[in-house]
């Protein structure tokens, strides 16, 4: 674990690399921007921590507006940071099924409102008794395959199955259904909200199959960073599981309201040959989520490959590249990099406003 | 930080939390005596790059083993620090300290501990220079010698006596020697290997020679890795192997050396059976990592179809593993493995004997 504390004022120049960088103006920007989207709606912004891994930054979501007073978690044990750090209602879109894992989330119910997804017979089951051995209810939500082949239910009878067995168990509470979406390629803007809308109607779909039953469906969660305003709109959805569009990555480009916030900061340590620069991160700083990541500051500079601890860079000659100049590193896809690290640097115009923990970093289990 | 369920010493590997690293220290120790054992006898020592398990409790076996140079090798100063902090004396940066905040770092580490590092510019012989003067310490030098694009270093020969002089020639800094400045070939026929690797080291030699004449000593030459130990340790001339991955070992490197075995595994559960013939776990790429390759799992005829973020999608043929059961995941780079924990779970006989800490990850800076 690094401890990277710059005092308050520091200008980046000034910073040790390499550290990740959040850069405040943007990341207001992209709450702003969610908060603007959802004033006034049903819909709500539930923000994923997976990508944020900080209950910060979590809150600033919920102070800014658009969202509900809750987050969801990746993990169990992400739920419980969330919930050490004041965040009490939390939805945990996966399942949690060993008996110790269960008597955890048991235990933690004391302390917040931790929802749990289900998408199979024998584990409503086992949350029902051990809940019921601590003397809690955990809420459960059915978890809808729309689109990814992982995990869910593949069909509204099968939903509805499980929802009737919910109810019937003393350790559970029945409260809705929950779906996430990949994204396929599209063309533009309206085959993207079409394709998010075919997606998140099958979830809809689970949802009127259960109320068919009888069983009333309270929360509709669906929905992240590419569907959010496809979401926002859609009578029926309660809220929305956005994660990315916090600190964004370069492969959503097209979501143009959005602007990267999360950056490596780093410096050239070597130039070994002509039109060759070396960095100071590599793959284990930045990790390699299917595409590269982006040289921000060096004009004509680009990433060519990731050995484990510095990046090889290739300038077409625009950038006259030397050793200790500096420059950032943009992901492509954020996730997995910001869980490689244990401290933001907060940012405001290039200038050093604070210093935050990452404490969800490494909550695998 | 990391958060799993610490069990008590003598829970079967079976039992524990999920995804765990979980490192055999049986295995651990016969690889470490097969490779250390390989160079008892010889000329040439080893230096342990512990930067890829980062933790020190593996790095004082290595030593204790016998056949090192007593030292050990990390890739950034960050992690010198952790090492120098956990009671080691001679450590080797493989890395370029080039900017002022870390110079004075390594100045500042070379009162305690004896330091070497990489150079391969002129202009920051001046700079370490002048910090370790001013420090009152002597920081080791070596000349790190490129051998390909995309690596840090000088070119061999006259660039390389010229940097050699220049080091012999400043206050503060000493002339330990030359560095190949590699990454690792990866060749299953014996005699291309040996090839290849006289091919790029030999240029190394000659230059060691070439110093030498023009009036200079040349303690060290460093080269090779894990994947060719035995042709490198055996050169006449090469004084110190840097090997790291044989220890843990991992799926990519494993069809090449035979001899070692798995001793770093991650272990997941079956957290959703959603179709006949496809299990999703709960390891995913944040766990396992897949940053330049897919992990190999433990269960015959199954295939993993992808990792995403928390995720392992494995498809099966056949009724196992199902909803609960275990699989054991075998990390593609082990490297990039346990920079994602912050705990490793070290089983003997199946059963839980140490949990360590592994407090160089992360440390980039």
């Amino acid at each position: 674990m690094d401890r990277y504390r710059p005092a308050v004022g520091t200008p980046i120049e000034e910073l040790d690399t390499p550290c990740l960088i959040v850069d405040l103006d943007a990341v207001e920007n992209n709450y702003r921007a969610v908060a603007d989207r959802y004033r006034g709606k049903v819909c709500q912004m539930r923000q994923h921590t997976k990508n944020i891994k900080s209950p910060t930054l979590a809150r600033m979501q919920i102070r800014a507006g658009g969202a509900h007073d809750g987050v969801c978690t990746a993990k169990l044990s992400e739920a419980e940071v969330m919930v050490e750090h004041g965040i009490t209602d939390v939805l945990i879109p996966n399942q949690v099924v060993t008996a110790d894992k269960i008597a955890r989330l048991s235990a933690l119910q004391r302390q917040g409102d931790v929802k749990v997804c289900i998408d199979n017979e024998q584990n409503v089951r086992d949350l029902s008794a051990i809940a019921e051995a601590h003397g809690v209810k955990i809420g459960v939500l059915i978890e809808v395959d729309t689109s990814m082949g992982r995990a869910g239910v593949r069909n509204p009878e099968q939903g509805a199955e499980l929802a009737k067995l919910a109810e019937s168990l003393p350790g559970v509470t029945f409260r809705g259904v929950m779906s996430h979406q990949h994204l396929e390629d599209f063309v533009d803007t309206e085959s993207r909200i079409l394709t998010a809308r075919q997606y998140i109607q099958r979830c809809l779909d689970v949802k009127d199959a259960i109320e068919a039953e009888g069983i009333p469906v309270e929360i509709v969660s669906s929905g992240e960073t590419f569907s959010y305003d496809a979401a926002a709109d859609l009578p029926g959805v309660t809220e929305v599981e956005g994660g990315t569009y916090a600190l964004m990555g370069t492969s959503y480009g097209y979501m143009e309201e959005f602007q990267i916030a999360n950056k490596v900061l780093s410096t050239i340590v070597s130039t070994p040959g002509p039109g060759i620069a070396i960095g100071d991160a590599g793959l284990r700083a930045l990790s390699w989520p299917s595409g590269p990541p982006t040289v921000e500051g060096l004009p004509g500079v680009m990433v060519d490959s990731l050995h484990a601890e510095h990046a090889v860079l290739r300038s077409d000659g625009t950038t006259a590249v030397e050793v200790g100049q500096q420059f950032m590193l943009l992901p492509w896809y954020q996730d997995m990099m910001v869980n490689r690290w244990d401290q933001y640097i907060a940012v405001r115009e290039g200038v050093v406003e604070d210093v935050w923990d990452i404490p969800a970093r490494g909550c695998v289990h | 930080m990391e958060r799993p369920i610490f069990k008590p010493v003598g829970t079967p590997s079976d039992e524990l939390d999920t995804p765990s690293l979980v490192v055999d220290l049986d295995i651990l120790e016969e690889n470490i005596e097969i490779m250390h054992g390989s160079v008892r006898e010889g000329r040439a020592r080893l230096r342990p790059r512990v930067d890829i398990h980062c933790t020190p409790a593996i790095a004082h076996k290595q030593l204790a083993a016998g056949g090192t140079v007593g030292g050990i090798t990390v890739m950034t100063l960050g992690q010198a620090e952790v090492f120098a902090q956990a009671g080691f004396s001679d450590i080797l940066v493989v890395n370029l300290v080039v900017t002022a905040p870390k110079i004075a770092r390594l100045a500042s580490l070379a009162r305690r501990t004896t330091v070497t590092v990489a150079v391969d510019a002129e202009r920051n012989v001046g700079d370490l220079s002048a910090a370790a003067t001013a420090a009152g310490v002597t920081l080791r030098a070596v000349v790190a010698i490129s051998t390909g694009p995309g690596r840090f270093g000088v070119g061999a020969g006259q660039a390389a006596v010229d940097l050699a002089r220049a080091i012999s020639g400043a206050n503060g800094v000493e002339f330990a020697g030359l560095m190949a400045s590699e990454g690792q070939i990866l060749e299953d026929d014996p005699d291309l290997l040996a090839n290849a690797t006289r091919d790029r080291l030999q240029p190394i030699l000659d230059t060691r020679e070439q110093i030498e004449k023009a009036g200079m000593e040349v303690g060290t030459v460093i080269g090779g890795g894990s994947y060719n130990y035995e042709i490198a340790a055996a050169i006449d001339g090469i004084t110190e192997v840097p090997t790291g991955r044989y220890a843990l070992m991992d799926a990519e490197l494993a069809p090449y050396l035979p001899q070692f075995r798995h001793a770093a595994r991650v272990n997941s559960v079956v957290t959703s059976r959603p179709e006949d013939g496809v299990a999703i776990v709960d390891g995913g790429r944040k766990a396992i990592g897949s940053d330049t390759g897919m992990p190999s799992v433990d269960v015959p005829g199954a295939v993993v179809t992808s990792l995403s973020a928390e995720h392992g999608t494995l498809v099966l043929d056949a009724v196992q593993p199902g909803f609960g059961d275990r699989v054991w995941f075998t990390p593609y780079d082990v490297g990039e493995c346990v920079n994602l924990h912050d705990y490793m779970h070290v089983v003997r006989n199946g059963r839980l004997e140490a949990v360590w800490d592994i407090p160089a990850r992360g440390r980039y800076r």
